[in-house]
């Protein structure tokens, strides 16, 4: 077949002046794997910010209760100004979708151990916390609804490793200083992974019983609510029966809900929006790319002038000099694209190794990378064809 | 006895910016079934430009070109491909095979564009390098052979396609005398065993001598 003969012969011209071949790919290959690195870094980077929301689950809802700022937003049927812990926990039956609740504090007391002062943050929380951001336990044991008002504490992991190096003996069962009462440490934790859905970095955290901290502070109130919801939950419906439900206590406060799924939207579009640029970016050399195949083709072309010649004596019509080019072209592109999906994969996989990303091998990336390559070699190829097709005979012989 | 080539009044002008130059000043050409044919002249004489007519490498500027009683002076680019490749079969003074491909290659590319099966065009191609005494040199490439070898294949690619007219420019131009008469032997065998129809444009007498006809161009016009 007709085509499979300009394939042969391609190869053959190709072959034999591999130095101009080499360079004429190599365009496109570090054009595709530009493309292809880069979307790929792009999807890379994008899954590893959404797998920390994903550990933690993304049937979450946490809400925050801050002053009214204007009239538009307020609560004003309720009478308090902040919730006491049992109808914070009854928010549970705002909505049936409500699977557990982890209402929490936040304090600023300085906190001391052996005497040196630690940099810990404290948090009054309930049994529940753990539960909701999969807290795990070290040593020990996390804070009980027995607690009540006791002066127990938990510690996070960065405080410990603070603690170690201060003291010789084990933390668990000493005493830390909170503001000026004395803490007993009942349970260590592992490290947690920091996730801003929870305002508190909770490696450097002193957890106390909720009741205990309001003992502490009388600052400390319950404006932080972790709920965790069925899975599939209606948001929006939950972010109604919640503000109804805070409405019939508060007045004068304003409600933050974030969800985690909705979180999880967003920077997934903020992510892929960066992803597209980054992949016009590496267009741009792709194009770049292209342009060298055409030059080189070009150059090709004039240097192949008398063989043009012959051909048309030979018999070749116009159309057959235009697909010998057309192919050559092609087959560099598809050759400079495929090696360019597998560098540029080899170059997502080292970024991902540097920065301790998870790697994928995402299919769509290579697949765009290939298409527009050939596209390229195609498009770029082109005109050069064009141009050898045209060349007169008489004068293509009399070529030197 | 019909005319194989009938050219009548043909005239060729080229134009470059203002200036124009008459290469051929309203020649009447014609050519007979296995005639060989020797086209004399000096440089710029026309002869060329003749040779390039005849053989369908361009078409005069007026003036009828009748090949095998058809009308083909007005064809274009495509038709004239065409054309060349069933009718002309071209021999060039600088040989003109293709370096990268080997001797066999050569010969099989005018089957090759007639889009002929390739077991086919293979068979076809050893034949006719048998004939010109190459065949042991199918797999060599062109720069692997000397002047008259090449030569001699690039006689054979002329003959692969059974064409009408065998179009020789200068094929002797670039040939010692001894090689040069080798393939002048060939030539005049062509034409006494197969009756080819044979046109062989030269300068030089000595091969027009052994033509068995041979038209003097001076100036555009045909002088004998």
């Amino acid at each position: 077949m007709r085509l499979t003969s300009h394939i042969q012969e391609g190869m053959l011209n190709l072959f034999s002046s591999k130095l101009r071949s080499v360079l004429a790919l190599l365009g496109v290959l570090v054009g595709t794997a530009s493309v292809v690195a880069m979307v790929s870094g792009g999807e890379l980077a994008t899954n590893e910010a959404i797998k920390q929301f994903k550990t933690l689950g993304t049937d979450l809802l946490a809400v925050t209760i801050s002053d009214a700022a204007d009239e538009e937003h307020k609560l004003s049927s309720g009478v308090q100004e902040s919730l006491t812990l049992l109808q914070a926990q009854q928010i549970i039956s705002a909505d049936k979708q409500i699977r557990d609740v982890a209402p929490y504090t936040q304090l600023y007391n300085p906190v001391q151990y052996n005497g040196h002062d630690m940099n810990a943050s404290v948090m009054g929380v309930t049994d529940s916390f753990a539960r909701i951001v999969h807290i795990e336990l070290e040593k020990g044991r996390f804070i009980s609804a027995l607690d009540g008002y006791q002066f127990f504490c938990v510690i996070g992991h960065s405080l410990y490793e603070q603690i170690k190096q201060r003291s010789f003996s084990d933390p668990l069962g000493q005493q830390i200083q909170v503001g000026k009462n004395i803490f007993t440490i009942i349970g260590v934790a592992k490290p947690w992974p920091e996730n801003s859905f929870v305002y508190a970095v909770i490696d450097s955290a002193v957890m106390i019983p909720v009741l205990s901290s309001t003992v502490l502070s009388k600052y400390a109130t319950l404006n932080n609510i972790i709920l965790r919801l069925t899975p599939n939950a209606d948001i929006d419906q939950v972010k109604n029966h919640v503000t109804d439900y805070m409405n019939q206590h508060l007045a004068n406060k304003r409600l933050f809900v974030r969800s985690a799924k909705e979180l999880i939207v967003r920077m997934t579009k903020q992510s892929q929006i960066l992803t597209v640029f980054l992949g016009l970016i590496g267009s741009i050399s792709l194009i770049v790319g292209g342009i060298g195949v055409m030059n080189i083709m070009l150059v090709s072309v004039v240097e192949r002038r008398r063989e043009i010649g012959i051909r048309l004596a030979v018999g070749a019509c116009s159309r057959d000099i235009r697909s010998l080019f057309l192919v050559e072209a092609i087959m560099l592109s598809l050759v400079g694209g495929t090696l360019g999906v597998i560098i540029g994969i080899i170059i997502a996989y080292i970024i991902a190794l540097f920065q301790s990303w998870q790697f994928m091998l995402f299919l769509l990336p290579p697949l765009i990378g290939f298409t527009v390559s050939v596209a390229t070699g195609i498009f770029f190829g082109f005109y050069p064809a064009y141009k050898a097709s045209q060349l007169d005979p008489i004068q293509a012989l009399r070529s030197e | 006895m019909s005319l194989l080539v009938n050219m009548q009044n043909i005239t060729k002008i080229y134009r470059s910016g203002d200036s124009e130059f008459c290469a051929l000043k309203g020649i009447d050409f014609y050519l007979e079934h296995g005639q060989m044919v020797a086209i004399v002249g000096a440089s710029g004489s026309g002869k060329s430009t003749l040779m390039n007519i005849l053989g369908f490498l361009d078409h005069g500027t007026s003036g009828h070109y009748f090949f095998d009683n058809e009308d083909v002076s007005h064809l274009q680019s495509e038709a004239l491909a065409q054309i060349r490749n069933r009718k002309i079969g071209f021999v060039f003074q600088s040989f003109f095979l293709l370096p990268r491909l080997n001797v066999l290659q050569n010969v099989m590319l005018p089957l090759f564009y007639r889009g002929d099966e390739t077991e086919y065009a293979k068979e076809k191609s050893l034949k006719f390098l048998a004939k010109v005494g190459m065949e042991t040199f199918a797999k060599h490439k062109p720069n692997q052979l000397s002047g008259g070898q090449q030569q001699r294949v690039a006689i054979a690619r002329a003959l692969v396609g059974d064409p009408d007219i065998i179009l020789a420019d200068e094929p002797t131009g670039s040939l010692d005398s001894k090689t040069g008469q080798e393939v002048m032997d060939l030539f005049l065998n062509l034409h006494q065993q197969e009756k080819r129809t044979i046109v062989i444009v030269t300068h030089d007498a000595g091969v027009s001598k052994q033509c068995q006809r041979v038209v003097l161009l001076k100036d555009g016009k045909i002088v004998k």
